[in-house]
């Protein structure tokens, strides 16, 4: 069944310098006239259902980052009818789990595409994270179908290298709904390490 | 709730109601995305059908980027960097990059130096050992 959804959005937002946050969250969810007639049980449900698709859909918010999953449901108050439509909209104030990158953080990710002025990594939901070869000062570039950076003590920059790093500058995307960051090696204890891999 | 604000109702507004946010490891986040994977794969057949692309995503991450797998130990960690008066992001920081030097914590969470608060190399420096003995024991 469709159900009719119309988000509302309230938050103030606690100023936090890491990447993923725990949010708490007040949404309106809006549940169609006709699936109002199947008794609570179900209607808890719809408005569960309809709360996580919604939260899937958003995707990401320039505030808080990307939504990445629903943790706890506190409270469904009280629905009230709109007026002209007969749907009903139910505040509801649930956690979930948000994903941002900050201004000067250090963190760790995962390089997915090596071309000759930088490289591309990979750091949580976010693909565009790029390390420009102006940031990586001691390492040069080895062009060739693998291509990779490399400094003078043999380290390696290539793909599927993990790096840390710090970022320098995030920019949110409207349109694509995601953001970029451009990060740096400049820094004591950055660069390729060895992969934490189970 | 007038029906103009209504009808704009894909905007972000900025408003009024209160945020308690608080900053999670990536071992911790790990042990919350991994809980709700499984919850999926006993309801359906194919949980990546109902997961998004920042859950997997994220989920890939952490999995990866987890220091720590242990529900236990990963309490163990959130504890024992509580007790240093870390501010939230701080605690995150360092229980995701586990520096294994004084030197080390401190170029990766500088602040932690420069808060004037009890926060000596020696205590730095416990802080760190007890972290790796979590790590040694998990």
């Amino acid at each position: 069944m469709f159900l009719l959804l119309v988000l509302r959005y309230y938050l103030e937002e606690v100023a936090s310098l890491t990447m993923f946050l725990k949010v708490q969250l007040s949404w309106n969810v809006i549940i169609a006239a006709e699936n109002l007639q199947q008794g609570s049980l179900m209607l808890q449900r719809a408005i569960l259902i309809r709360l996580l698709g919604d939260f899937a859909a958003k995707r990401a918010t320039k505030d808080l980052g990307y939504f990445t999953a629903v943790t706890t449901l506190d409270k469904v108050g009280e629905g009230k009818v709109r007026q002209h439509t007969g749907d009903v909209l139910f505040p509801v104030v649930f956690n979930g789990v948000t994903f941002k990158l900050f201004k000067g953080e250090i963190l760790e990710g995962v390089v997915h595409k090596v071309l000759k002025h930088g490289v591309f990594l990979r750091c949580g939901p976010i693909e565009h994270v790029y390390l420009s070869n102006m940031k990586m000062a001691d390492y040069r570039y080895f062009p060739g179908e693998n291509a990779y950076f490399m400094n003078e003590k043999a380290s390696k920059i290539a793909k599927d290298v993990t790096i840390r790093f710090v970022v320098i500058g995030t920019k949110w995307m409207e349109a694509e709904r995601e953001f970029q960051a451009l990060v740096s090696l400049e820094g004591d204890y950055l660069g390729p390490i060895a992969s934490p891999d189970i | 709730m007038s029906g103009e604000e209504e009808e704009n109702a894909a905007e972000l507004k900025i408003g009024d109601e209160f945020l308690k946010a608080k900053c999670l490891m990536n071992c911790e986040v790990s042990l919350i995305l991994e809980h709700k994977y499984e919850q999926l794969q006993q309801s359906s057949d194919d949980p990546m059908n109902q997961v998004s692309q920042v859950f997997e995503k994220s989920l890939q991450y952490v999995k990866r980027f987890s220091r720590y797998k242990n529900p236990d130990a990963v309490r163990q960690v959130r504890e024992i960097l509580a007790r240093y008066q870390l501010a939230e992001f701080e605690l995150c920081v360092l229980g995701n990059l586990c520096p294994e030097t004084v030197e080390e914590a401190i170029a990766m969470v500088p602040s932690i130096k420069t808060r004037g608060r009890a926060q000596d190399d020696e205590a730095i420096e416990k802080m760190l050992n007890d972290l790796s003995l979590i790590k040694k024991f998990e």
